[in-house]
């Protein structure tokens, strides 16, 4: 199977235009609060906060309600306005999901990472 | 101590990608590893003769995992009593059945290596529909690594 990269997990209020993470392609892990969805474009808006983002969703088969909580792994794609919109290949609702608590892992995991490198796995 | 040996590490992706091998076993510094646990999205699904392939993304790598269909024709199974086989052939039916693709899935299984990078051979699959469950999994692996595995792979287990 050919190498898939990893949907970097990332919040949309760190997703803006100054974040590491918004790069043409990168391979991006967003979760959100389902606030449109455009039946004709299959585009989704999801609010995390004052953040949003906007979602191509053409590739998935799952259902969409407003007002419920998804996570998308996909690929950024930058338009000429500056503005990013994630086509997502898979998709899943996470309503249930503790946001706190999901930011908190987070940042736990982000702490841990770097001590896996300096601690070498060999 | 034999702990490692048949406990299923719960491991990062990170972390299980960058398993160390030595004659034919995998280590974590110092820590035998040969049965792993896993949790994440599967991001990709292909059928192949005789198998399943599919690939787990936990945020912080991909892993890609493998589940033997081919019990009912394999050689391997060839002297194993025929019930035993097609109870075992069922179940990888079954659990290739749950993996698919954008589910949440804890994966268990044996680590090996294939063409230089290391996957699961696939001994069982959980759906996991708690959204939390995967943050869990976040957690519990920093923790087993900090006060566990990392104790573990300096003192050599």
């Amino acid at each position: 199977m050919d190498a898939i990269a990893s949907g970097a997990l990332v919040t949309l209020t760190e997703l803006n235009q100054s974040s590491p993470y918004f790069k043409q392609g990168a391979s991006l892990r967003v979760t959100g609060k389902l606030v449109d969805y455009n039946l004709v474009t299959a585009m989704a808006v999801i609010v995390d906060g004052a953040a949003s983002i906007q979602v191509d969703t053409s590739l998935l088969t799952i259902h969409f309600r407003v007002g419920s909580l998804y996570q998308f792994i996909g690929e950024l794609n930058i338009e000429p306005n500056g503005e990013g919109t994630l086509r997502a290949r898979v998709g899943r609702i996470v309503d249930g999901l503790d946001m706190n608590l999901y930011q908190q892992s987070l940042q736990l995991l982000r702490e841990h990472l770097p001590e896996l490198t300096r601690e070498g796995s060999s | 101590m034999d702990v490692t040996r048949r406990s299923h590490a719960k491991l990062l992706a990170l972390d299980l990608l960058s398993l160390s091998t030595s004659r034919g076993c995998f280590y974590r510094g110092e820590m035998l590893v040969s049965r792993v646990e896993t949790v994440g999205v599967v991001v990709s699904r292909s059928v192949k003769p005789g198998k399943l392939l599919f690939v787990v993304d936990d945020g912080t790598g991909c892993i890609p995992c493998v589940i033997w269909l081919n019990h009912e024709t394999s050689p391997y199974y060839a002297k194993h009593s025929l019930p035993s086989v097609r109870v075992k052939a069922q179940l990888s039916r079954d659990f290739a059945s749950l993996a698919q693709l954008g589910v949440v899935a804890r994966v268990r299984g044996e680590v090996k290596g294939y063409k230089g990078s290391n996957e699961i051979t696939v001994s069982d699959v959980v759906l996991e529909t708690d959204p939390n469950a995967q943050l869990l999994h976040w957690v519990e692996c920093v923790q087993l690594a900090r006060n566990c595995y990392n104790k573990l792979s300096k003192n050599g287990v």
